[in-house]
């Protein structure tokens, strides 16, 4: 009995180890990229949600006749820590012997794993992860797609100016804002780009609170927003502690003018179902491009919703796919017109990109500064409205007015 | 002065949920002398029966608490049966061992069957406040606290009148000796680690309707419950109740007066003082029983 229950637990625990997924090695007469996502572990559910638009675009180019002539091939990589990211990177470079990684999702994975691929002069195509320090360390073959933590950052502040306080009728300089975060690195990051970019748009920050996203209990920190007398509050966060939030608000009867958030935390269904719709109603959120945009300002959309959904089965689960979805075709293109797999012909080709806003199926246009950052991504600003995440600024973009207030009152 | 008010109702609160959490934990570590790191995934695993009890039959948490501390005392006897009782004999430090790697097993578990999602059951009246005197009390809240009360009342009337709590409360105090008298120690620790695995599938009743659950809750609410275990004279159940209050008070009132990041700051230093001028807790019974 004793050695039935040890071998039961190890293999429970055996169980629990996740097993990378590899795809079998390639033919002749094809091109091979690597595909560096999470598919195991914590960060699964949208690193295969990311990997997924991945998918679609190669499926699409393959279609459509492959990179000057040659089918495209990819070989997944699990990346589940940054640990992992490293001989992940490592296996696909040395023995898989990749052209290109496409990734990652998570910033510390790419942070790690383009250590690798700048070591050994293979492009790095980041279409995901926001932190700011991808493209900022002099690296010559990592480039990426999409908005920065800055960028959010920016967007967030931008959006009382330019549409809340209008909204509101008031000044922006008249509104009091209440900036709280999470307190580890991305809370941080985040809320220092916040606090600096209202610093400089001579905003009136009269709260910056930051909090454990372990935390059990919020309401110390809406007391002090509320006694603040906050009207706009920022915040930055993950699921847990939004709904914490959100739920322990409404139980102190704290209404500001406006509530936003950026990232998971605020734009998944799972935040919004746990807060309940009437509750969400009316918060506000920057965030990679969703699928309730209007697609003149983002060609292709409804399409590739439309594709995901024709392969998968169901509706897209965030915005993370079409975002991947975007910045791999761009490279492709990049890669076609190079007509080459070599590194620096390729990353004269990617700095030569020039699509203007308002041309991609994100919106975003793709102009790489020497760096490799896409200075033409521009995250949107959406709202729960009756359960559902529309995109109501900048205008062109919009599908439903902005209102303002929390909560169904 | 008003804020001052929310604030201490609201710690009060805030400690009937740690004592709820906290209480079977003391069972354990008083009874059976192990210390269960894999407490937090109790409470994980019982807010999951709860969601699936809500999700599949539409049982309310509160209903559904019989099944989930049912379920949960037979998994805590479980463990104690096939996973602690083998290494009784063993060092203190491979229990604990054991104990930790329970703990990643079932998180790793439920990441495999759950994914990382946060799961919630549908808003229920539990989610709501009244107002008292212009106070706002979240109704769970105030259910959480009398359920405090009446789980330690009960669990003292247990212990002090039936003749299962004697031979418990024997055990505890002298394992060799209530040995001797005819108790069947090893059956007592079953039953004592179960009853500390059911009274935290009741906190997961509890705490269901008010927080969503994801593979990690454990984490956020464990810490401070040994805290509370430690405070409280790491063996008694009063003490735990009055710990957990403390520790209430404190995350609420320096939440907001201090910093809601440096709250624990707060508490952990609050915690080192006592253990240095009272090292048996608060409520101990003196040097050596620890």
């Amino acid at each position: 009995m004793k050695l039935f229950a040890r071998a039961a637990i190890a293999a429970a625990m055996l169980a629990a180890v996740p097993l990378a997924a590899t795809q079998p090695a390639a033919a002749q007469g094809t091109v091979k990229f690597g595909a560096l996502y999470p598919f195991s572990g914590t960060l699964a559910l949208l690193g295969d949600e990311s990997f997924r638009g991945f998918e679609l675009a190669v499926e699409e180019r393959n279609a459509a006749g492959g990179l000057n002539g040659q089918k495209i091939e990819f070989i997944k990589g699990d990346a589940v820590d940054p640990n992992q990211a490293v001989g992940e990177a490592r296996r696909l470079t040395s023995v898989d012997k990749v052209s290109a990684i496409f990734g990652t999702y998570s910033s510390s994975l790419s942070l790690a794993a383009t250590q690798v691929t700048e070591l050994a002069n293979i492009p790095y195509f980041e279409l995901g992860a926001i932190s700011d320090p991808i493209t900022e360390r002099g690296f010559k073959y990592v480039f990426r797609t999409n908005a920065t933590a800055r960028d959010f950052a920016n967007r967030m502040v931008d959006s009382i100016i330019e549409a809340i306080a209008p909204a509101l009728n008031t000044k922006p300089g008249d509104l009091k804002i209440g900036i709280i975060h999470e307190d580890s690195l991305y809370g941080q990051t985040v809320s220092g780009y916040q606090k600096a970019r209202a610093k400089e748009k001579g905003l009136n920050v009269v709260e910056v609170l930051p909090y454990s996203a372990k935390s059990v209990d919020l309401t110390p920190v809406i007391l002090r927003l509320k006694s603040a007398g906050a009207d706009v509050v920022l915040q930055t966060s993950y699921q847990n502690d939004t709904v914490l939030f959100f739920r322990q608000m409404k139980d102190q009867g704290y209404k500001p003018k406006a509530v936003m958030g950026a990232g998971g935390g605020y734009s998944t269904r799972d935040t919004m179902q746990a807060v309940g719709a009437e509750n969400m109603e009316g918060a506000l959120d920057v965030d990679f491009t969703q699928y309730n945009t209007n697609p003149k300002a983002a060609p292709g959309i409804t399409e590739f919703a439309a594709k995901y959904k024709a392969k998968y089965g169901i509706d897209p689960r965030s915005g993370h796919s079409l975002a991947n979805y975007m910045g791999a075709k761009v490279f492709f293109d990049a890669i076609a017109s190079a007509k080459s797999t070599d590194a620096d012909k390729v990353r004269a080709a990617v700095l030569a990109v020039d699509i203007p806003v308002g041309q991609t199926a994100t919106g975003w246009g793709a102009k790489f500064s020497e760096q490799g950052q896409n200075t033409r991504a521009v995250p949107f600003l959406m709202q729960w409205q009756g359960g559902n995440l529309v995109t109501v600024f900048p205008t062109d973009a919009a599908v439903a007015k902005m209102k303002t207030g929390i909560g169904a009152n | 002065m008003d804020v001052l008010i929310q604030l201490v109702l609201n710690g009060i609160l805030l400690g009937s949920m740690y004592a709820i959490i906290s209480v079977g934990l003391t069972l354990i570590f008083g009874i059976v002398r192990v210390v269960n790191f894999a407490h937090g995934e109790f409470l994980m695993v019982g807010m999951y029966a709860a969601y699936l009890l809500a999700a599949k039959f539409g049982l309310h948490p509160y209903a559904a608490a019989v099944p989930i501390v049912i379920l949960l005392f037979a998994i805590g006897a479980a463990v104690q049966r096939f996973l602690i009782q083998p290494l009784l004999g063993a060092e203190e430090h491979i229990q604990i061992f054991a104990t930790v790697g329970l703990s990643t097993a079932l998180v790793n578990l439920a990441l495999l069957v759950f994914g990382a999602d946060l799961y919630s059951i549908p808003p229920s009246a539990a989610q709501g406040s009244v107002m008292v005197g212009g106070f706002s009390l979240v109704k769970g809240q105030l259910v959480m606290f009398v359920c405090a009360l009446a789980l330690v009342a009960g669990l003292h009337l247990f212990m002090q009148s039936t003749a299962l709590g004697r031979a418990i409360r024997a055990t505890a105090q002298n394992r060799n000796a209530a040995l001797l008298m005819g108790v069947k120690v090893d059956q007592i620790y079953v039953i004592a680690f179960g009853i500390g695995a059911g009274c935290v599938g009741l906190a997961a009743a509890l705490v269901m309707p008010l927080y969503p659950v994801t593979p990690t809750i454990g984490t956020y609410f464990v810490l401070t419950a040994f805290v509370v275990v430690v405070l409280g004279g790491m063996r008694s159940m009063y003490g735990a109740f009055f710990g957990a209050m403390i520790i209430g008070l404190v995350d609420s009132l320096s939440g907001y007066y201090i910093a809601p990041d440096l709250k624990e700051v707060v508490y952990f230093a609050l915690f080192l003082a006592i253990l240095i001028f009272k090292p048996t807790g608060l409520f101990g019974l003196g040097r050596g029983t620890e």
